[in-house]
């Protein structure tokens, strides 16, 4: 259901329980398997106190080494402290909240003490052999384990479903039409699978999360990174099959291969992929090490299985890596040519150029020439409609027009200055001068509408405020509107704000009049330095022109919270405006005013007619966010700066780090590997290229396994190891132990042949079974019984609605994308910071592999996606109403729907449902789902015939709504969105 | 759903053993009955059903606003001894500066009954002194924000824990069927904030997903994808999901996989909420005389006040855990502007809660949380005898309080030496203050824990941590 969760949780022994304690007992005639049951129980109970973490060693005692248990084995005491009822005695201690031994696992540690105590290693630390097999070896093993419990195979799913179900699999889309066709047989059909790009961006979507990779820093300034490219060297090598080996060396040490490519120089920006933390004050040299620690815990998780993290601070309580081991496999990359810096200081650096952008800018510069005649057009159209305004205004400004309203109302000071507003409207204060002061005034509005305000600060007695120097400082300004007798305001944004005196302010320095606009109260509008005899005035646009209900009031607030304060405006005036564009963005006389005068500016006036011109005004938009688009992908066609691993000049010293504190260096360590996991290769430098050959090496027992293993749970929802994370002691077992072994051994006999491991795996019975829930004996499938059956992960449920409506845009690589997101998810983590515009045209259906990942907020249209702070390869999945609520209102799922409703519309009425039935599921509806589908088609219908205003809600006419609507609903069905 | 497809359902739940699942969630909810998480928890009689954690990011000044230093005047602009600083990391943004001593800029009143310092900058807190708990001796050990916040939030430095409320909504599960169990409250502001509140502050970590908290936003959509499209009315939409949830049972009968009847119920809860949350975030309903308790600002939605009335309501619905954030508290100058202005947005609805909380009857079994990641430098920060000065980040003591849940009132707890530097008695951990807040919830934190990457991981992690006994009523 979710990440494994693993058998110690305090709970009523459930029956697969049962069933595999029955499954361990079962072997009660072999001799007792050290690796496989004793080691287990000591790593569960004594190791976090007798293990080889010196530091928490507790009565000087070892019990993960035979010569560290030989005495307390061969005296009895061993076994006594563990039978004995002494609560002072008694093994583990009930302050270690671990419970007593259970009996037969007492019985167990005593035959295997008879035994003669062989001690052995943990398995996954033993070299994987490959067992002799019959017929095809998934199978083999799987049958061979099913035998046992007198169980096997489930009958082959039908073919639809193992059609999807293979799709999803190698390219992560559902069943392309014609494909299957194509096909001969399951061999054939893989093959043509292989042939597609899709399989490539697949992987690599896996790769990416377990890579950490992202578009942005993290942490507080989370600056973006071209590291793009990098994402595509990814898919063009699964695609190229690069063998694994190979693949793994070009990440680790691509820049130190002897004539390296700019490819292989790019492959390393997998151990540049972590975050990095630009946070002012931040130490540099501190992140600089935790890059260090994350590309070490990286390579123990992804390539061999082992929680290395643990080892940062202390020597690993369970799997035998000290903290030096830790230290010294640190020293590999320890020497990198960085500094720690983030955003745009973070060398090293490729600078490479994309093949892949060129499309984008290709794509991108189409949509623009689409789009431009239409604003043009637009244009020309707005020519006729000008000219007659200009004629109706003509007549209209005749008698001495006025675009500003002064404002009159009440007036209320927040700290006790005395306002008082005068007939000519000018508020004056008086009385207490509190040192800081918030003025509201509240005011109706004798207007269509409001679209700017004008604040006009007055002289008094030649000063501006009565403060010692005379001078205001007004920090930050509200325009709120209240409705009477309402309990609640709303705030109006304001998005321009221009003033007379205008002066080249630094951030947080008071001057600008912009910076009464940020609620921040270190920055904002003073006219010192201008003449304090003389009147100054502000004008305040409108983000939208703003209409008021008769009954409402519009509250405009001046603050003063200045540092030094002493600086409340003496005397000022406000006056509001329904004109738009010009009239508020610029000071002095407004179009209309200038044209009521005699001195029309055609152009000004033609600015504030298009302003108010819906017509042109959508053309306009549409064109600028293209032109906005375009310029991006040009940008990101030319020379980028990817992050990726050199080596600095001088190597750094490598340290201990005592406690993982990065500044309390402890022994100097060397470059090594931990040597209980394999030998360093023999003649090979002490370099990343070495790290990379001793983790590929045919003497490390871990990586291949952890490789097929991960394969595996892409596969089957779950790994033969359901802790893909964790192969050391504290990890589960795996399921099938041979099996994965086998798997191992013939992976690296093939040369390390990605492409061939999964074809060996898809063309099994086991692959192919039903997934169809018969036994009730095997809940988690552990077994392998049935046909793995388990929600797609969101990024394949996107992919699938684009696919299956004709929506999907399928180039490869390039610079990434924004699918639809709603609105101000961005804006409001940083507060405005960064803005959030959706991709246009054919970009915005694009797979999900090419959407712009920001750290600190992934797209959220992925669920129980990885976080890709950390490297993650463990599955999440969960069931919650809110991926209900955005697989029914996500606006990709509605485009979606829409586009399968106008494909429906397209073919006659008596087929229109199977064809939806068959887009989205490969398969017919039955006459039963038939009819709940026409049924909710009628219902839908009826309202919309009825009800034409709500079609035109949804952009579409009452068929195509109702349509539409049926659409969503079958791309809502659990068996759209499950792997069957 | 038929009475034999429940039954089925109900047979593979018993049967699941591993953590809690969301299937057995919605087995509870299938037999009618309140939510509940982990069956061993609680582990005795809670004395708080819920938590309130009102998070003030960016480290919010003790000096100012409630550690009194009247002892200071004469150290103005000397510099701070040695002997008291022992070696404290700064951050380089003060690194390089000598270390002059500003004393705290505010005046402060001994309030209520039990005689708190509080700063004239926070008089409405100062008229709920005697409900309030302060603990002076707050200490952590991180001095940069995000790894501070993330410790403060999640134990442990780096991202990738389970915060406090994902750890509480997984252990004790939801008193609404309605809600989410976990909501996360962010105070709208217009500025750019310096310190993004990044989700992995309230996320679950290696929970499942489920139990990361549920931002509610202040839009149309207050929790995304809520809303439906306009020109889907309400009937239809309840149509479609009949359809859909009969396609889903045919599913299951053909697939026998009770994962489908999870996803039914999920639906049924969408839908539910797409009701109850709107319903729950219109403050319409709100008499006059509540926004004249939080406050002006409390009339703006969004706005810290206007969240503060939101967190009582989502108490009175029996929603677990409810955390507000408002930024902008990192005040490296300007403290007279600067820090005055975040007071005024949260002193006056931070003192309403706690009234509105006990006029309702609800503070007894919610305990409220007022803090932020670290505290601030008794160190001025730029020009000390300057307006500009501001204070650089000092993670060895911080004041805190809390209120009700247990906690007794009209106290102060611990304290710090005469430069509010160093804690001198009583110290108080941030891993003891994870400790204190899962005992008032009937949980002992060292037997909560949850197995991930081969380790049992639990909220205060591996250093020793203490429930602050001489705290609890």
């Amino acid at each position: 259901m979710f990440r494994h969760v693993g058998f110690h949780m305090p709970r009523l022994m459930p029956k697969h329980l049962l069933l595999l304690l029955a499954l361990s007992l079962s072997a009660h005639a072999d001799p007792v398997s050290f690796s496989r049951e004793v080691m287990p129980l000591l790593s569960d109970n004594c190791l976090s106190c007798h293990g080889q973490d010196a530091g928490h060693r507790k009565a000087d005692l070892r019990l993960d080494t035979p010569e560290g248990a030989r005495e307390v084995l061969k005296s009895g005491d061993f076994m006594a402290r563990i039978v004995t009822t002494d609560p002072e005695e008694i093994m583990p201690p009930p302050k270690s909240h671990k419970p007593a031994l259970k009996p037969e696992q007492v019985a167990l540690l005593k035959r295997w003490i008879a035994e003669g105590a062989k001690w052995g290693k943990h398995w996954s630390l033993e070299k994987p052999v490959k067992a002799k097999v019959e017929g095809h070896p998934v199978d083999f093993f799987v049958k061979a384990r099913l035998a046992k419990e007198g169980l096997s195979l489930s009958p082959t799913a039908p073919p639809h479903t193992f059609f999807r179900r293979i799709s999803f699999d190698l390219t992560g889309l559902p069943p392309a039409p014609g494909v299957i066709e194509a096909a001969n047989n399951v061999d054939g059909l893989v093959s043509l699978l292989f042939m597609s790009h899709h399989f490539g961006e697949r992987m690599a979507m896996w790769w990416l999360d377990a890579a950490r990779y992202a578009d942005t820093d993290g942490f507080q300034s989370d600056a973006s990174r071209t590291n793009w490219p990098w994402r595509d060297y990814v898919v063009e090598s699964f695609n190229a099959n690069k063998p694994f080996d190979q693949f793994t060396l070009e990440q680790f040490a691509g820049d130190l291969l002897p004539n390296a490519t700019p490819e292989q120089k790019l492959a390393t920006c997998f151990h540049r992929n972590h975050m990095t933390n630009g946070e002012g004050g931040r130490d540099k040299e501190e992140s600089r090490i935790d890059y260090v620690i994350d590309r070490v815990n990286t390579m123990g998780t992804v390539w061999l299985g082992l929680t290395l993290g643990c080892t940062q601070c202390h020597s690993h309580k369970f799997d035998p890596i000290s903290q030096h081991d830790y230290y010294s496999l640190h020293a590999f990359f320890n020497s990198i040519d960085e500094d720690g810096a983030a955003g745009t200081g973070a060398k090293p650096y490729l600078s490479y150029q994309s093949p892949h952008a060129k499309r984008a800018v290709d794509e991108a510069q189409t949509l623009v020439d689409a789009r431009k005649p239409v604003e043009a057009k637009a244009k020309a159209d707005a020519a006729k409609p000008f000219e007659q305004w200009l004629a109706e205004r003509q007549t209209a400004v005749k008698d001495g027009f006025q675009a500003w309203h002064i404002l009159h109302g009440t007036v209320e000071s927040q700290e006790g200055s005395k306002l008082a507003q005068s007939k000519d409207g000018t508020i004056t204060a008086s009385g207490p001068n509190p040192k800081q002061d918030d003025y509201r005034l509240i005011s109706a509005l004798n207007l269509p509408r409001l679209t700017g305000l004008k604040l006009e600060v007055l002289p008094q007695n030649g000063a501006l405020s009565r403060g010692k120097d005379g001078e205001f400082i007004l920090t930050d300004i509200k325009v709120q509107v209240r409705r009477k007798g309402s309990s609640q305001i709303r705030d109006i944004l304001v998005k321009s704000a221009v003033a007379d005196t205008k002066v080249e302010g630094k951030a947080r320095e008071y001057g600008d009049v912009k910076g009464t606009l940020d609620d921040d109260p270190r920055n904002g509008w003073t006219t010192k330095g201008f003449p304090k005899d003389q009147p100054h005035t502000a004008l305040y646009g409108l983000a939208e022109p703003l209409i008021l209900e008769s009954d409402e009031e519009l509250i405009f607030e001046l603050r003063h919270r200045s540092t030094n304060g002493d600086a409340n405006i003496a005397s000022f005036r406000v006056s509001a405006t329904d004109q738009p564009g010009p009239a508020v963005r610029e000071l002095g006389p407004t179009p209309l005013e200038q044209l009521a005068s005699g001195h029309p500016d055609r152009h000004r006036l033609l600015d504030q007619f298009l302003e108010d011109h819906a017509p042109y005004q959508l053309a306009k938009a549409s064109l600028d966010l293209a032109n906005a688009q375009l310029k991006e992908v040009q940008a990101a066609a030319g020379k980028l700066n990817v992050m990726v691993l050199a080596e600095r000049k001088e190597p750094r010293d490598t340290h201990v780090l005592v406690r993982g504190v990065w500044d309390k260096k402890g022994d100097v360590v060397q470059r090594d590997v931990p040597a209980a996991i394999a030998p360093w290769p023999a003649g090979t430098a002490r370099d990343r290229i070495g790290l990379a050959k001793w983790i590929t090496s045919k003497e490390n027992p871990l990586t291949a396994r952890v490789f097929v293993n991960q394969i595996w749970q892409m596969l089957f929802g779950a790994g033969l190891v359901r802790t893909p994370d964790d192969f050391g002691l504290q990890g589960q077992r795996p399921t099938h132990p041979e099996l994965l072994d086998w798997l191992a051994v013939d992976f690296m006999e093939n040369g390390w042949d990605v492409k061939k491991l999964i074809k060996l795996i898809v063309t099994s019975e086991t692959y192919q079974q039903s997934s169809d829930h018969t036994s009730p004996s095997d809940p988690q499938n552990l077994l392998l019984s049935r046909g793995p059956r388990f929600r797609l992960p969101a990024w394949m449920i996107r992919d699938a609605a684009l696919a299956s409506s004709g929506l999907l845009n399928p180039a490869l690589g390039g610079p990434p994308v924004r699918p639809h997101q709603p609105d101000g998810v961005w804006e409001e983590i940083f507060m405005g910071r960064f803005t959030y515009e959706p991709s246009q045209g054919a970009a915005q259906h694009r797979r999900t592999l090419y959407a712009f990942w920001r750290r600190s907020i992934a797209p959220t249209f992925l669920f129980d996606s990885a976080q890709r702070r950390v490297c993650e390869v463990a599955m999440t999945r969960t069931n919650t109403p809110l991926q209900a609520l955005t697989l029914l209102n996500d606006e990709t799922m509605m485009e979606a729907s829409r586009a399968l409703a106008k494909r429906m519309l397209g073919s006659p009425s008596s087929n229109r449902l199977q064809l939806l039935y068959q887009s989205v599921l490969s398969r017919e509806a039955t006459p039963k789902e038939l009819s709940v589908l026409q049924r909710e088609l009628d219902r839908a219908l009826a309202h919309y015939r009825a009800h034409p205003e709500d079609a035109r809600k949804l952009q579409t006419t009452p068929e195509l709504a109702a349509h539409t609507l049926v659409a969503s609903m079958v791309l809502n069905l659990d068996e759209a969105i499950t792997h069957e | 759903m038929s009475e034999s497809s429940l039954n089925t359902t109900r047979r593979y739940f018993l049967g699941q053993c591993t953590g809690v699942s969301v299937g057995a969630m919605a087995l509870h909810s299938l037999a009618g009955q309140e939510v509940t998480g982990l069956p061993s928890l609680p582990h005795f009689a809670p004395k708080a059903k819920r938590v309130i954690f009102l998070t003030h990011s960016g480290g919010p000044s003790q000096l100012e606003l409630y550690d009194h230093k009247p002892g200071l005047m004469p150290w103005a602009g000397k510099e701070l001894p040695e002997s008291v600083r022992r070696g404290q990391r700064l951050t380089t943004m003060t690194s390089g500066q000598k270390q002059l001593i500003l004393p705290g800029l505010t005046k402060f009143s001994r309030c209520g009954q039990s005689g708190a310092t509080i700063s004239e900058w926070l008089p409405h807190l100062q008229g709920v002194a005697d409900d309030l708990c302060f603990i002076k001796s707050m200490t952590t050990d991180q001095i940069n924000h995000a790894p501070a916040m993330t410790q403060f939030l999640t134990g442990h430095q780096l991202p990738g824990r389970p915060s406090l409320g994902s750890w509480v909504s997984y252990g004790l599960g939801s008193l609404n069927r309605n809600l989410p169990d976990y909501l996360v409250l962010i105070s709208k502001m217009q500025r750019p904030s310096d310190q993004p509140l990044y989700d992995h502050y309230w996320g679950s970590g290696f929970l499942p997903s489920r139990y990361q908290g549920v931002k509610l936003r202040n839009s149309k959509d207050p929790v995304l994808y809520l809303t439906d499209p306009a020109g889907l009315p309400r009937h239809l939409r309840r149509g479609m999901l009949d359809g859909l949830a009969e396609l889903n049972q045919m599913r299951f009968e053909q697939t026998q996989d009770p994962e489908i009847n999870t996803r039914i119920r999920q639906y049924e809860m969408a839908y539910r909420m797409q009701s109850s949350v709107p319903e729950l975030t219109d403050l319409s309903d709100e008499p006059d005389h509540v926004f004249e308790m939080y406050g002006p600002d409390s009339r703006r939605a969004g706005s810290y006040a206007a969240n503060c009335i939101l967190a009582r309501r989502l108490a009175e619905r029996g929603v677990r855990f409810i955390q507000l954030f408002h930024p902008d508290w990192d005040h490296h100058s300007r403290l007279p502007s600067w820090c005055t202005a975040r007071c005024r947005d949260t002193d006056q609805p931070s003192a309403a809660l706690i009234k509105d909380l006990k006029q309702r009857g609800l503070l007894d079994d919610t305990l409220v949380l007022w803090g932020g990641e670290f505290g601030r430098g008794v160190a001025g920060q730029g020009k000390w005898d300057s307006p500009e000065a501001g204070r650089d980040h000092h993670p060895r003591c911080f004041t805190m309080w809390m209120a009700g849940g247990g906690i007794k009132p009209g106290i102060t707890y611990g304290a710090t030496d005469d430069f509010s530097y160093n804690v001198a008695e009583n110290p108080v951990h941030v891993r003891d203050l994870h400790a204190t807040v899962m005992h008032q919830l009937g949980i002992d934190h060292e037997r909560f824990t949850f197995r991930s990457q081969g380790l049992d991981f639990r909220l205060t992690g591996v250093e020793p941590a203490h429930v602050v006994k001489n705290i609890l009523a």
